[in-house]
């Protein structure tokens, strides 16, 4: 088994650009594919000119220039080119793109787009997360790789209300897909995919670097935190008219929302009208270092998205101990157990939401400390990097 | 004065908001010469005494407005611009997007210089050194909530608002926004929006509970200030409750923030999220429509809800900003606190069963208000007024 697992598989994946430094979930993921003895490629639409100091190949898209003409020149070029060295794979791709009802200018047009694509020799063809197999469906297949997709929550809920029909294509292929909770597994099945294509790896953490050796303190304020992008889909806006209900009923705290984005302007103008200025204080993006310096100052974690995959912060937030409430957007309800490991609230209920955090600091000492305790042995017995990793290699070797 | 004022209406824009369109013609039908600075896209047909002096949006165009407004200055009022130019100098900004714009006012040195949109201010305080008179137009978003966030903007507005002349307020709840950034209270004037009233028709007495359906209606771009997100929440309360209804949104159709949420509170059949409309198609729709929703967290006045109320629409809005200067709450429309989705499901199925004459009483209360508060002769002379004192004329 060992010796098989020994040869080399390359897998090429699929992104957008190269993740920066830190997607931990995705560093991790390829260091742990190279550790078990697979090639990774890294395929991206956009490459800058910055110095990547990575361990795996990167080839980027061919930018076919801005104008028109440029574009049909250097297009067409590539279009020659891919025919002329890599006439097998081009030949087929149009040939499957035929089959598929694509017009003649879009099976063109398409070969062109993946002409850095097709003249690869790869085992596996791994689109990063949904929208990026679109109008490359054919491809593995042209070049005799077995297709993957992961779906990462946007790409799933939020891509098909822009792009009504765009995974019609993809979801009639062959492919394995990856999601990152049970609900998103569900709603792949809803549109047809058989659940043994279907594989839950949950996002992970290094639990070795979150880890809070601190005791709970009593503070002045209860200290309430939120790590997240500003943007509408994270439930801000909400999260803020709860706090605005908290602070009506005499509650002392304080807010600190870490990340940038946006809808800032938005969040901003919703704290000062809503009369929490003085409580919210905006800290912008900070690094991992900084990140957990804050959540270890915090009491109480909130997490009260709109539209969620999973989310890395929750899992980061349990990590490091605190009492964590989310609510039950998508794969959130599995990140956190719902009066086992934190407090699961039903989405846009603000009013709800004040009353759950209200309970939560009213509890006992003793009630606190063992949700802490359950949410802490839980994330580090099961999203640890090392499961993960784990479990991407079975994804392509089962 | 022997000769009329020469006002400078400036939006950069030409032709502007349909509001800003209105107050040109009127200010020009009253007998002053208007003078528009900026980007021609569409030459509107104006009176004679509205001067066009701009440029399209081609380098050719923008070079020969240059070059024209550069040999007249230089020929005619060599001074000034050499002062001009200093000054744009020490701002770093002697540039030719600069000198495009600033050549022409400097040439026609209007008395007033009527600034629509706050943002721009720091851009046009040279103006005053010249002797034209700055007034600047106190409308929506440029005060309510872009230096809220934007710390520079706001330490702008606190550097530049005291030296203005004059300030012309979109609503009385505006003098208070502006006084946070320094704007003296005694230079501000409220000036109402005025509307067309020539083609008012009389009130039907069109009943929404009679009908199976109500349909309510909503327009406005896809800006969370407009507060879509609490209108959405509110009906799934009512769906929740059994009314039947219909919700569309005029403008709200590229967002996917709405698309998920109307997806997700399982309103497909009850919502429409449509692209932007023309003016009268617009009209006609809210015409056809049983109520008006204004969910906004801010305003200035909503201009949508003026139009409503003109058209014998019934209105239901936020008390935001100033729209508590238009609407009193079951007299002419109603009003709902604002981030409060309950209230605007509690007060829609109470609209919905107001009998067919406590309905029309409100309705044409609200045309009233509209008739007397907001007609273009009054905002024409409340601006005049302001013009005039400003040059010190009174």
């Amino acid at each position: 088994m060992k010796q098989r697992e020994k040869h080399t598989q390359k897998i090429g994946l699929v992104m957008s650009s190269v993740p920066g430094y830190s997607e931990t979930f995705f560093r991790n993921k390829i260091q742990g594919l190279q550790d078990s003895g697979f090639e990774v490629i890294l395929f991206v639409d956009y490459l800058d000119k910055k110095n990547f100091n990575t361990s795996y190949k990167i080839i980027g898209a061919k930018n076919y220039g801005k104008s028109r003409f440029m574009n049909f020149m250097n297009g067409g070029l590539a279009l020659i080119t891919s025919c002329m060295l890599h006439p097998r794979a081009s030949y087929k791709h149009y040939q499957l793109d035929k089959k598929d009802g694509v017009s003649f200018s879009k099976r063109i047009k398409n070969l062109m787009l993946n002409a850095f694509l097709l003249r690869q020799k790869l085992e596996w063809l791994h689109f990063g997360f949904g929208m990026l197999a679109k109008d490359r469906e054919n491809v593995a297949e042209a070049i005799g790789a077995q297709m993957a997709v992961s779906f990462r929550g946007y790409d799933l809920y939020l891509s098909p209300l822009k792009h009504p029909d765009c995974y019609d294509s993809l979801f009639l292929k062959k492919a394995k897909y990856h999601v990152l909770s049970e609900e998103m597994k569900q709603t792949l099945m809803e549109y047809s995919i058989d659940a043994k294509n279907i594989r839950v790896i949950t996002p992970a953490i290094d639990t070795d670097f979150f880890q809070n050796d601190h005791k709970p303190q009593v503070r002045k304020f209860i200290e309430i935190i939120t790590v997240a992008r500003l943007h509408w889909k994270k439930g801000l806006e909400y999260t803020l008219e709860a706090l605005a209900l908290l602070k009506e009923s005499g509650l002392s705290f304080r807010y600190t929302v870490i990340g940038d984005g946006i809808e800032k302007e938005r969040l901003m103008f919703a704290a000062h009208q809503l009369g929490l200025s003085n409580q919210v204080i905006f800290k912008g993006k900070l690094s991992p270092n900084e990140i957990k310096k804050q959540l270890s100052q915090s009491d109480i974690y909130v997490q009260y998205s709109i539209q969620e995959g999973f989310c890395n912060a929750v899992l980061e937030a349990q990590a490091m101990g605190l009492l964590c409430i989310v609510s039950n957007a998508e794969g959130l309800a599995e990140n956190v157990l719902d009066k086992h490991t934190g407090w699961v609230v039903e989405k846009r209920q603000p009013i709800i939401l004040a009353q759950k955090i209200e309970e939560v600091i009213a509890l006992s000492v003793v009630e606190k400390q063992s949700i802490r305790e359950r949410a802490v042995d839980r994330v580090r017995n099961q999203f640890s990097l090392t499961q993960q990793q784990q479990k991407f290699q079975e994804f392509y070797t089962h | 004065m022997s000769r009329p004022l020469k006002i400078a209406i400036y939006s950069g824009e030409i032709p502007s908001t349909t509001f800003i369109e209105r107050l040109v013609t009127g200010i020009a039908n009253s007998g002053a010469e208007v003078v528009l600075f900026g980007v021609l896209h569409r030459k509107p047909l104006y009176d004679s005494r509205v001067k066009i002096i701009a440029y399209k949006h081609m380098r050719l165009s923008k070079l020969f407005h240059l070059v024209r407004f550069s040999i007249l200055l230089k020929l005619f009022k060599a001074q000034k611009k050499k002062r001009l130019d200093a000054y744009l100098k020490t701002r770093d900004s002697l540039n030719l997007y600069s000198k495009v714009k600033y050549y022409p006012v400097l040439w026609h040195q209007p008395d007033v210089f009527h600034l629509q949109w706050a943002k721009g201010l720091d851009d046009w305080m040279w103006v005053q050194d010249f002797g034209m008179k700055l007034v600047l137009s106190l409308r929506g978003a440029h005060i309510n909530y872009s230096p809220v966030a934007d710390t520079a903007l706001a330490e702008m507005y606190n550097k530049n608002f005291p030296k203005v002349d004059g300030f012309h307020a979109v609503s009385n709840a505006m003098i208070m926004e502006a006084q946070k950034y320094n704007a003296l209270a005694n230079r501000i004037q409220v000036v109402y929006s005025g509307l067309d009233l020539n083609t008012l028709t009389e009130i039907d007495a069109r009943m929404p509970y009679d009908k199976a359906i109500l349909k309510i209606i909503s327009v406005g771009r896809p800006h969370w200030i407009k507060g879509y997100t609490y209108a959405l929440d509110a009906c799934r309360l009512l769906k929740d409750v059994d009314i039947n209804f219909e919700y569309t949104i005029i403008g709200g159709a590229e967002s996917i923030e709405y698309q998920y949420q109307v997806h997700d509170l399982g309103l497909d059949n009850e919502v429409r999220l449509l692209g932007p409309h023309e003016f009268d198609v617009v009209q006609h729709m809210i015409q056809e429509s049983d109520l008006l929703l204004l969910p906004s967290v801010k305003e200035g006045i909503a201009n949508v809800v003026l139009e409503a109320m003109a058209l014998g629409t019934l209105v239901l809005s936020t008390d935001c900003g100033g729209m508590n200067e238009v609407i009193t709450d079951a007299v002419n429309g109603f009003l709902v606190p604002v981030r409060d989705a309950e209230a605007i499901a509690d007060a829609i199925v109470r609209i919905r069963k107001l009998s067919p004459e406590e309905q029309l009483l409100i309705k044409k209360n609200a045309q009233d208000t509209i008739k007397q508060q907001h007609n273009v002769e009054g905002m024409v002379s409340g601006m005049m007024t302001l013009y005039n004192e400003v040059v010190g004329v009174r």
